[in-house]
């Protein structure tokens, strides 16, 4: 019996996300309704989160608390991807506060106990913490989803997502038991070893169901074709800094756990084994959601009039995108992806959120006509997130976009590239149409200018240089990750 | 700045646009203002340009003025910033920074709209286009070719004519197919190659020394994904439909960029990747792309017969000219290549020209019908000398431009090794007649004969900006069309080059059967 090894230096980005959490809250209890000063405090506390995953950079490879976290450079980057993501959403959330004269506490407790839910996904190396971080992931999002309580979108929206989330954690409690039945373990690195050999007739079958069941549930969190059904209602009706937050963090996270449990621990070893023979089932589905998801979610995105809609159908097929890169069983391409798909994603909600305006007014692309010329210090950063998006170069979309597929021809799947391509050439139909709308149609009527806040400037200038630096020069996060490569505790093989 | 002419050429209208953009800001700088310091901002590049003219040497091989540095690095993500020129793109860099002049000094007026911004766009795209030409990284070069769209398309889509929406969403599509899946194409030779660089001259001297073969379907293949790229933006029949609209609603600087510059990129694009590169699918398909490229020169001709529209059937009778392009290329004779270059930078600059002069009548008179016009010779005399000269130029009349880059093409085709190479000749020079006939009924319709319309009687004639515009263009067109040597003398080289390059590869895989041997062995010998 080896120790319990607990380490608290190991959880320190989730000990100090649920602690900034629990003081905000209080705070809130005891003097209610401060907006800046509860901000300004998870603020903070998701920076000091950051520096404490970064204290952990060097640490790894290694295990703590029984070896059910993991301290490696893959969990460190992924964590750091999290808390950017939830940086912005709470820098896109401070008008949004005030306007709705929400309790502040309450929702950036609830934002950074997302965050603490993300984190630990991201460090789980048991399917057990998984789970766990899951449904503390989905219990905050279900409420921040809902707040608008007297709106009917929102209400369904947080009822939608609160009842397939259930539904598909179910599939993943299932699959983890089922999985447990043929491995005897939760652990991920137990659970590689057992697949190293060959396993018998009983426990294969219901390696594959178990494995089936995972797909399923990690289909459904991290929106792919056919598990997406629940994304588009959930995205329109959530408050925009919501979608923001939804649409990334816990993404990039949902991710992280895919990577860990099917590139890393179910890869296929090249020899007869257990991990083998799922590994060509596993590929093979993974391979159709990934072509299901680029393409519904491209030629979806192209009937949508609402921006809130289309981005939701977009992220659908960036999560086909991303697939490819869990097919190649490159996790630093992912990593990559996500990273660049949360700070373009975030830059684009933040101009839309500030755009709706109270009770989301205004989230019609048709809203967006004359937008252009009128208000450039929105139209033109929106449209850069767009272009971005689409995958032009010279910005980041390009490059992530650019080192998945060329992983993914590396490692033998040159049609999922070419398919890949194609549609990028689809959503930049849909991209487009949101610039042509502002830039080359004039405004129906007198709009009168949006004010920019000190948090929106704010998160425009990290978006805007992220895209670009990631975009021209990204040699130093490609090392970063290049060294990271080397540091992953399960695996690396 | 001695050693990095190139990358200054690039560079400079970038600078140029963000100093326009600081001018507004903080100097609050005025629309005449913006007008004279973007004319100011695109002359630097030309300045540079007569250095670069200066410093090449029309006798050495490979590219020059090289620039490399290191910028991507990353598990053999090998990505170079090299840039240099050689014979195949000098000139289209010189062409750009020309064009891009022009089209500021043929905006002047017909730009009322966000004059900076449109001047923004404008100086961007010419850092896209010279970029193009100069990238001889893979990886380098995809950004420029993709980069380049976006002012494009805004350009089309803000300034442009009524249906300009569709035009700037066609165009857009249609050159993001091509280029997807020349993208895909990229990745691939990248891997093919040893997944180590994206070094376009390595590959090409790989694949020529043959360390690189690749097997004949993946060939195919890796021809197709550029070609298609290429061909769309040449464009050549049936991947043409989109020039049509792109042309007619862009506005004239647009216009004049698009037909002088964004078409050459596919004839360079076939001569920079497709023949050094795959030169057994070359040989295979250039059968069926020279059949193409003859049926683009007739049916571009005939369709422009029947236009109503001065724009369009100048648009159309782009796509007739570039068919001469691709013939060209693809006759792979040292003639026809020569004469496709040459033919890109005369078409560019006669089409260019074209599409100022009906940007000038459409600014007078609201309409670019022809209808709407005859008798202009009278009251806009310089106008209509202008008029003549380019348009003559554009129908290869003798001792003008055109002439000589489709005569080259002809006789390049004929002396080719190609099947059917005399059918293809014949039936191309029939088209110059069509050629003749639309333009010149055309030139009928608009200049002469009587004033048909009252409002065309006191028509102003071209004013002093506009004449800074047109002439050196139609100086141009004659010059070249009297003196092609010193343009030649400099593509020469390098075309010799792909030449040998296309041939020698072919040999290191097989030597055909037909007693083509000692003669092939001649040009690579003659080459080295």
């Amino acid at each position: 019996m080896e120790s319990l090894g607990i380490n608290y230096r190991a959880i320190g980005p989730e000990l100090v996300l649920a602690m900034t959490g629990v003081l905000v809250m209080l705070l809130e209890a005891f003097s209610p309704g401060k907006k800046e000063r509860d901000g300004a405090i998870a603020a903070a506390g998701v920076v000091l989160a950051g520096m404490a995953a970064l204290t952990l950079w060097d640490e790894g490879p290694a295990t703590a608390f029984s070896r059910m976290i993991l301290v490696d450079g893959f969990r460190v980057f992924f964590t750091l991807v999290v808390l950017l993501g939830t940086l912005l959403a709470i820098f896109i959330s401070w008008p949004f506060v005030g306007e709705e004269r929400i309790p502040p506490g309450e929702y950036f407790a609830l934002l950074l106990f997302g965050a603490v839910g993300m984190t630990l996904l991201v460090a789980g190396n048991d399917l057990i913490v998984l789970f766990l971080a899951l449904e503390t992931i989905t219990i905050a999002t279900y409420v921040l989803a809902g707040y608008r309580r007297e709106d009917v979108r929102s209400t369904e929206s947080a009822l939608k997502y609160f009842i397939l989330g259930a539904f598909s954690s179910a599939f993943l409690v299932y699959g983890i038991a089922l999985v447990y039945g043929a491995t005897r373990t939760t652990n991920l690195t137990e659970m590689a070893r057992a697949l190293s050999g060959p396993l018998g007739q009983a426990e294969t079958a219901l390696m594959m169901a178990g494995a089936a069941m995972l797909l399923i549930g990690f289909g459904f969190k991290a929106t792919t074709v056919p598990f997406h059904v629940w994304t588009p209602d959930v995205y329109e009706g959530a408050p925009t800094p919501v979608t923001a937050f939804l649409s990334t963090a816990p993404k990039a996270a949902g991710f992280a756990a895919f990577l860990r449990v099917f590139s890393l621990t179910f890869a296929p070893l090249g020899i007869e084994s257990a991990a083998d023979r799922l590994a060509s089932h596993w590929v093979a589905a993974v391979t159709a959601m990934s072509i299901l998801s680029m393409t519904f979610g491209n030629f979806i995105a192209i009937a949508q009039t609402n921006i809130k809609r289309m981005l939701a159908y977009s992220s659908i097929a960036h999560a086909g995108y991303v697939l490819i890169g869990v097919l190649a069983r490159d996790w630093a391409a992912v990593a990559f992806y996500m990273l660049v798909y949360t700070i373009m994603n975030l830059g684009c909600f933040a101009i839309v959120a500030l755009w709706a305006r109270r009770g989301d007014e205004r989230v019609l692309i048709a809203d967006y006509a004359g937008l252009g010329f009128r208000q450039p210090m929105l139209s033109f950063p929106l449209a850069i997130f767009l272009v971005s998006l689409a995958g032009f170069p010279g910005t980041a979309g390009f490059v992530a976009k650019f080192w998945l597929f060329k992983s993914a021809w590396g490692a033998g799947f040159p049609e999922l590239v070419i398919i890949g391509v194609l549609n990028t050439v689809v959503s930049v139909y849909y991209y487009l149409y949101v610039v042509i709308v502002m830039f080359f149609r004039e405004p129906k009527e007198d709009v009168p200018r949006v004010p920019l806040s000190r948090a929106f400037v704010a998160t425009m200038v990290v978006a805007l240089v992220g895209v670009f630096y990631l975009g021209l020069l990204p040699t130093r996060v490609f090392a970063l990750l290049n060294a990271a490569q080397n540091l992953l505790a399960i695996g690396a093989r | 700045m001695r050693g990095h002419v190139l990358s200054w050429l690039t560079f400079a209208p970038t600078a140029g646009a963000l100093l326009l953009l600081l001018a507004r800001v903080l100097m609050g700088a005025r629309e005449e203002m913006i007008r004279r310091l973007a004319l100011a901002f695109s002359l630097v590049p030309l300045g540079l340009c007569v250095l670069l003219l200066l410093r090449f040497d029309p006798a050495a091989s490979g590219p020059q003025l090289v620039e490399r540095a290191p910028w991507i690095r990353f598990f053999g993500f090998n990505v170079d910033y090299f840039v240099g020129v050689d014979g195949l793109s000098l000139w289209f860099v010189v062409l750009s920074a020309v064009l891009t002049t022009v089209s500021i000094l043929a905006s002047w007026r017909a730009i009322e709209r966000h004059v900076l911004e449109f001047h923004i766009f404008l100086l961007l795209l010419e850092t896209g286009l010279i970029g193009v030409f100069v990238a001889l990284d893979m990886f380098l070069f995809f950004i420029f070719w993709e980069v380049m769209l976006v002012p494009m398309y805004f350009l089309i889509g803000i300034w442009g004519y009524e249906r300009r929406i569709y035009a700037a969403v066609k165009f857009i599509i249609y050159t993001m197919v091509g280029s997807a899946l020349m993208l895909a194409a990229i990745i691939s030779l990248y891997y093919l190659n040893g997944g180590t660089t994206f070094d376009i001259p390595a590959i090409a001297e790989n694949v020529r020394a043959g360390r690189l073969v690749l097997d004949p379907a993946t060939e195919r293949w890796l021809f197709w994904g550029f070609a298609l790229a290429f061909l769309i933006k040449v464009p050549l029949f049936p991947f043409h439909t989109w020039l049509p609209d792109a042309h007619v609603e862009a506005p004239t600087a647009g216009s004049v960029i698009l037909a002088g510059v964004l078409l050459k990129m596919g004839g360079y694009g076939l001569l920079r990747f497709n023949l050094p590169l795959f030169p057994n699918a070359t040989e295979e398909f250039a059968g069926l792309l020279c059949t193409l490229a003859v049926l683009s020169i007739i049916y571009g001709a005939l369709v422009s017969m029947v236009q109503p529209d001065l724009k369009k059937l100048i648009a159309y009778s782009s796509v007739s000219h570039m068919g001469f392009v691709v013939l060209g290329i693809m006759a792979r004779t040292e003639m026809g290549m020569q004469g496709a270059i040459f033919q890109m930078l005369s078409h560019g600059i006669a089409t260019g020209a074209l599409f100022i002069i009906v940007g000038i009548l459409s600014e007078r008179r609201h309409t670019r019908l022809i209808a709407a016009f005859g008798g202009l010779a009278r009251p806009m005399p310089v106008f209509s000398a202008l008029f003549g000269i380019v348009a003559l130029a554009s129908v290869a009349l003798p001792a003008l431009s055109g002439f000589v880059g489709e005569f080259l093409v002809l006789v390049g085709t004929y002396t080719s090794d190609l099947a059917h190479a005399r059918m293809y000749t014949v039936l191309a020079a029939t088209a110059m007649i069509l050629s003749a006939a639309y333009m010149l009924w055309m030139l009928e319709r608009v200049l002469f004969g009587e004033i048909t319309h009252e409002e065309n009687r006191h028509l102003p004639d071209v004013n002093w900006r506009e004449r800074l515009a047109l002439l050196p263009m139609a100086v141009l067109v004659i010059v070249m069309g009297v003196l092609p040597n010193p343009i030649l003398r400099r593509t020469d080289r390098a075309v010799l080059e792909v030449k040998a390059a296309t041939q020698g590869a072919i040999l290191v895989r097989s030597a055909p059967s037909d007693g083509r041997v000692p003669e092939l062995v001649r040009h690579v010998s003659e080459s080295r």
